[in-house]
């Protein structure tokens, strides 16, 4: 049959596909790989020993594919604190003081992330200064997912260091945690209290429930990825930001909430389906999203948007510049750092800071809104409607012009400040609502998505809860047929995206955005 | 109790997924609640690489025609004029020839005036050009002159995804270079941002930052302005590796033997060619020094692959030039995806110019629009100012060449309510103001929906396999009839002119052996009416009939003088000869008695063979 007649050197195709190359988790690719792989974990799941090293070396592979020569950095930060999480329990259990080694911990990996994120700009910073060719270094790529494993490192040897966990006994283990395919490339974080368990059980079960909440993840992440955010970033969001969709401030007012939804499908999307995968293998990795934008107050985003990472924050940041145990003005003083420094991880630009100092300055504030009025909630359950819903409103905007200046650095790091300045004056200057019927006839599609994207995000929660249940009862054939619907889905916007997109780069193979950082 | 496990249930699963989305490539398109289904194929990277076509909105920020013109103006003010053969001076050290090798412009490719019975043309359905340049022998004239005459000549393609991929190009090069000679598939870019595949040549680069002209905002501020007509430009620092490989899918690419590689020396750089002919494999390195300047490494040597590679330092590199050793034609496949033709005004105009004094282009060819068309406009006055000013800005870029407009080409949209495809019912309005803009500025124009008309238009394309089925984009297979039409028109063109010339050339021959006739009939006339007149009035007087010479001489004198000099005979022939004159107006007859000779100058042709032996007269 033609459709099974590849032509003259497919073999060579495929080989050089298996080598270096980005390999996302939405790829027919790695689709393969992973049924392939599946067959061995059948095979060794029931030896703890031998899942573990297999699971290991098929991580490695794909962090090898993923990110080359750095799949060094991941092995030497693995031993690295591997070796100095042993040493800090032995002087604690010696009972001697093991700061030395827990600031060697701290040096090496924020070392890591400073050299990746700074460099450039520090590079450029020194030749803007004292002329071109000052210094001589080639710019330098963030590998994907080096934050990811550094910060999963940091916090198991704070962890040690705090007598929260106990180290662990092999670095195969160790190795596992860090590289874990499916959550290498943007998370979720794993702590290793919660993960050790699942890494040294003797034996891993997939229940019922939990195949059914794997389709469900897979499902919702693939429609949320490789559709949603697909369409509204590259049909509206980029054409909107960098000036093709006209000048109007509607357009731009659009292209900003159309930011807002594409990130979050994007990074919640594709931490679904990691979450899904781990699922398909027995572990469970913990939720990253929770339907963010329905919180009513930015302390109830915080606990709701990129959970794993804003608790990793809280705990070994905040807490670690002393949180709210130095009075109320350090408390104030240590939430905005906290913030100003996540935003500075994203990279180092004026953007970023502005996003992590919105972000910092609102928590602060709440806190002292809080303070001030007694009968002032933190979550929006908590209130009364009347209130939830302006409140609700108000913190979605404040997110959004927070996403704003991240959108642009994202999409235009060379002139990030330029783009947003834009888009704040089209809004501010060129507002007018007659605008919104041409927005709609030429970009109608677009639009339709964001809002289709917007209703099913603040759907309530009990439809989350149903369709698990539904795809529980539909079994595994079910379930499978469920998803090659929707991977059909998703080929056909791949399919009509790739018709129209002006960069011809075929979504499915393309990385997630928060794999940049 | 055991808790049941799952895990087989959910790899089982897995494997359904994946059996079954492989499956999916077997359901045809179809259409749901009014959208069009696409055949999803997973195993699509396992496949030969097609050419994705697009017809996205330009992605780059649009500037207005106005502001484009003013900056053009400017531009023109600042670089007054390219100084050329400077680029050439100065890359001495970047030239490498093997010793022997065959020279440029040696080889046996054809350098010779052509004869209008060797064109191959089809006479019907001829789209002819219409060259709107009023000067005589304008660019466009000598353009096919030099085509005509076997020299070499270069064509620049320019369009949108309409040509990507090589589409119409590539044909359009294999009817050429067959025809006129040449060899070589032009200039192929370095690196390009994105998945695309073009079948006349293979590229494989690793290691540089590319960017696109397309997204001109998300271009280094420093790299912004290094833009060349290929819109696509790449950085690469130590380690960088391009390779350029000849493909054999038409008679005339399979191998090269002259290369240019147009680059920047962003830093004082070492790079490193490696050449791979039949026989061996030959290594060279090359210091660089820093410059903003276009620099050129040329090598001269038969070779199927050309690799380059940076040692260190920094280049940015523009791509390389596989062609022949001179002579005949190399087209250029300049395709920037859903570029409306705004690129242009991006580009720069000394690197433009210094690649137009290294390559030296007669005809640039401008293919936009496709993506300008709303369904059922009729009125492009902006897109034709803005036509008009990106020809502009391609006659400032290479003085030298030709302009040539394509018009656009036949498009059809859906009918939603009917489901069936109509004409977009601009096209006809588009081409007119193209070929308004074209005429604007004095250029070329080829009218492309007429000449898809001529095969039946769209849907016959389509039907015919020709077009993809969104009814708008050709394939290869439609890129070859295009292609051909207008090779068509070109030799056309071509063989115009050498008719015309060949027709003057004849009607001067014919005209001078008619004219020898009657003055030779004359003369026997006049000598018989004088010998009469002598035999008959004078008598017998041997001396003068015995010296018919003296009496031709005192004839040729005659003429030459213009007047009788109260001879009646003489008068007859001075009159004849003056008649001569005044028919053949194109003609000037000189008849020098003193070498006996008569000479025909025509203005177009000053060859020996209208010398003619006086004689005749005689």
């Amino acid at each position: 049959m033609e459709y099974f007649d590849f032509g003259g050197g497919a073999w060579e195709r495929m080989l050089s596909l298996l080598g270096e190359g980005p390999i996302s988790l939405v790829s027919g690719l790695f689709l393969m790989l992973f049924v392939l792989f599946g067959a061995g974990y059948l095979i060794l799941r029931s030896n703890q020993r031998l899942r573990t090293l297999y699971v290991v070396l098929f991580s490695l592979y794909f962090y090898f594919k993923l990110s080359g020569i750095y799949l060094l950095l991941l092995l030497f930060t693995a031993l690295s604190d591997y070796i100095i999480g042993k040493r800090i329990y032995r002087r604690k259990e010696q009972g001697q003081r093991c700061r030395g080694w827990l600031a060697l911990s701290v040096v090496i990996n924020v070392g890591i992330l400073a050299y990746f994120t700074a460099t450039n700009f520090f590079v450029d910073s020194i030749n803007a200064i004292y002329g071109d060719g000052t210094l001589d270094w080639e710019a330098v790529v963030k590998p994907a997912g080096v934050s990811f494993f550094v910060f999963q490192s940091l916090a198991y040897v704070i962890d040690i260091s705090r007598g929260t966990i106990k180290p662990l006994k092999h670095l195969s283990d160790y190795i596992f945690l860090l590289s874990f395919f499916p959550k290498v490339m943007c998370g979720p974080l794993v702590r290793a209290k919660d993960f050790i368990p699942q890494i040294e059980a003797e034996r891993l079960v997939v229940e019922r429930k939990d195949l059914g909440r794997a389709v469900k993840l897979l499902v919702t992440g693939l429609i949320k990825y490789a559709v949603i955010a697909k369409i509204v970033g590259s049909q509206f969001v980029q054409p909107a930001f960098d000036g093709s969709l006209g000048d109007s401030g509607v357009v731009a007012l659009m292209a900003v909430y159309g930011f807002t939804l594409q990130i979050y499908c994007d990074f919640s999307g594709i931490s679904d389906i990691a979450v899904g995968i781990a699922l398909l293998m027995g572990f469970r990795l913990p939720d990253n999203f929770d339907a963010p934008y329905k919180s009513a107050t930015i302390t109830e985003f915080w606990r709701r948007w990129h959970i794993s990472l804003s608790s990793w924050l809280r705990d070994y940041l905040y807490i670690s510049l002393g949180g709210n145990r130095k009075g109320s003005f350090r408390t104030y003083l240590n939430l905005f750092m906290t913030m100003f420094i996540g935003g500075l991880w994203h990279g180092v630009g004026l953007c970023y800071i502005i996003w992590g100092a919105l972000h910092g300055l609102a928590l602060a504030l709440h806190k002292v809104w809080l303070k001030l009025i007694p009968n002032a909630k933190r979550f929006g359950e908590e209130m009364h409607s009347v209130w939830r819903l302006p409140a609700t409103l108000l913190t979605f905007h404040i997110v959004a012009f927070g996403w704003l200046f991240f959108g642009s650095a994202l999409m235009f790091p060379q002139s990030d400040m330029q783009v947003a300045g834009d888009i704040l004056h089209r809004i501010a200057h060129n507002f007018s609502l007659a605008d919104v019927v041409p927005m709609v006839q030429s970009s109608g599609f677009a639009i339709a998505t964001i809002c289709l994207g917007y209703v099913l995000h603040f759907l309530p929660k009990r439809y989350d809860r149903a369709m698990c249940n539904f795809t529980t009862r539909s079994g595994w054939l079910g379930g499978a047929l469920i998803l090659i619907v929707a991977i059909w889905l998703v080929m056909q916007c791949d399919a009509i995206m790739l018709a129209q997109s002006s960069d011809g780069a075929a979504t499915m193979s393309a990385l997630p955005m928060y794999a940049n950082y | 109790m055991k808790r049941e496990d799952y895990t087989l249930r959910g790899w089982l699963m897995s494997l359904v997924v994946v059996v079954g989305v492989i499956c999916l490539g077997l359901i045809p398109p179809f259409e749901v609640f009014g959208l069009r289904t696409e055949r999803v194929d997973i195993l699509s990277a396992l496949r030969p690489a097609e050419v994705a076509i697009d017809d996205a909105i330009a992605e780059m920020e649009v500037i207005d025609s106005e502001v484009a013109r003013a900056n053009l103006d400017s531009m023109l003010l600042a670089t007054p004029k390219p100084e050329p053969a400077k680029v050439e001076e100065r890359d001495e050290e970047l030239k490498w020839s093997v010793e022997n090798g065959s020279k440029r412009g040696a080889d046996g490719e054809r350098g010779r005036k052509l004869h209008s019975s060797e064109i191959e043309i089809t006479k019907s359905n001829i789209v002819a050009i219409e060259d709107f340049d009023t000067l005589p022998n304008g660019k466009f004239h000598n353009f096919i002159e030099k085509l005509a005459l076997g020299e070499g000549v270069r064509i620049a393609v320019m369009g949108d995804s309409f040509v990507e991929g090589d589409i119409v190009t590539s044909d359009l090069r294999d009817i050429l270079q067959r025809s006129y000679g040449g060899r070589g598939v032009g200039f192929v870019s370095c690196d390009i941002p994105f998945t695309t595949v073009r079948t006349t040549v293979k590229r494989d680069a690793k290691g540089w930052t590319s960017y696109s002209i397309m997204k001109h905002k998300s271009v280094p501020e420093t790299l912004r302005d290094k833009f060349f007509a290929s819109g696509y430009i790449s950085e690469g620092g130590a380690g960088a590796t391009v390779t350029w490989r000849t493909v054999d899918k038409f008679a005339t690419l399979d191998s090269c033997t002259h290369a240019d590689i147009l680059l920047v020396a962003r830093d004082s750089s070492i790079v490193e060619l490696t050449i791979i002919n039949e026989h061996d494999t030959l290594k060279r390195e090359m210091n660089i020094a820093k410059s903003d300047r276009l620099r050129q490494i040329e090598i001269d040597m038969p070779m199927k692959s050309l690799k380059l590679k940076v040692v260190s330092g920094k280049i940015l590199c523009y791509g390389a030039s596989l062609e022949g050793n001179g002579g005949g034609v190399i087209v250029d496949n300049f395709s920037v995806r859903s570029n409306n033709g705004h690129a242009i005004y991006n580009m720069n105009k000394s690197i433009c110019n210094d690649a137009d004094n290294i390559f030296g282009y007669d005809l640039v060819v401008l293919q936009y629009g496709l993506n300008i068309m709303q369904p059922g406009q009729r009125h492009f006055t902006k897109y034709k100012e803005q036509l008009a000013t990106m020809i502009d800005y391609a006659k400032a870029y290479f003085p030298n060449a030709a302009i040539m407009v394509l018009g656009v080409s036949d498009r059809w949209i859906k009918d939603e309510e009917q489901g069936t495809y109509v004409p977009i019912g601009s096209v006809d309005a588009m081409t007119e103001y193209q070929r308004a803009a074209a005429e604007e500025c004095g250029v070329a124009f080829w009218n492309t929906s007429e000449a898809m008309a001529a095969l039946g238009g769209m849907p016959a394309f389509v039907a015919n396999g020709w077009a993809a089925s969104d009814y708008t984009h050709i394939n290869f297979a439609g890129g070859k009839r295009i292609a051909q039409a207008l090779a068509n028109a070109l030799h056309n063109e071509v063989y115009n002119l050498l008719y015309e010339q060949e027709l003057s050339e004849e009607s001067a021959k014919q005209m001078r052996v008619q004219r020898e006739r009657e003055i030779a009939e004359r003369n026997t006339q006049i000598l018989e009416q004088r010998e009469a007149i002598i035999n008959n009035i004078i008598s017998i007087d041997t001396t003068s009939i015995e010296q018919p010479d003296a009496i031709a001489e005192g004839i040729a004198e005659d003429i030459q003088e213009g007047n009788g000099e109260g001879n009646e005979i003489s008068e007859d022939v001075a009159n004849i000869a003056s008649e001569d004159i005044s028919e053949d107006t194109a003609s000037e007859v000189v008849i020098e008695t003193a070498e006996n000779e008569v000479v025909v100058e025509n203005e177009s042709h000053k060859n020996s063979d209208t010398l003619i032996d006086s004689d005749s007269i005689a």
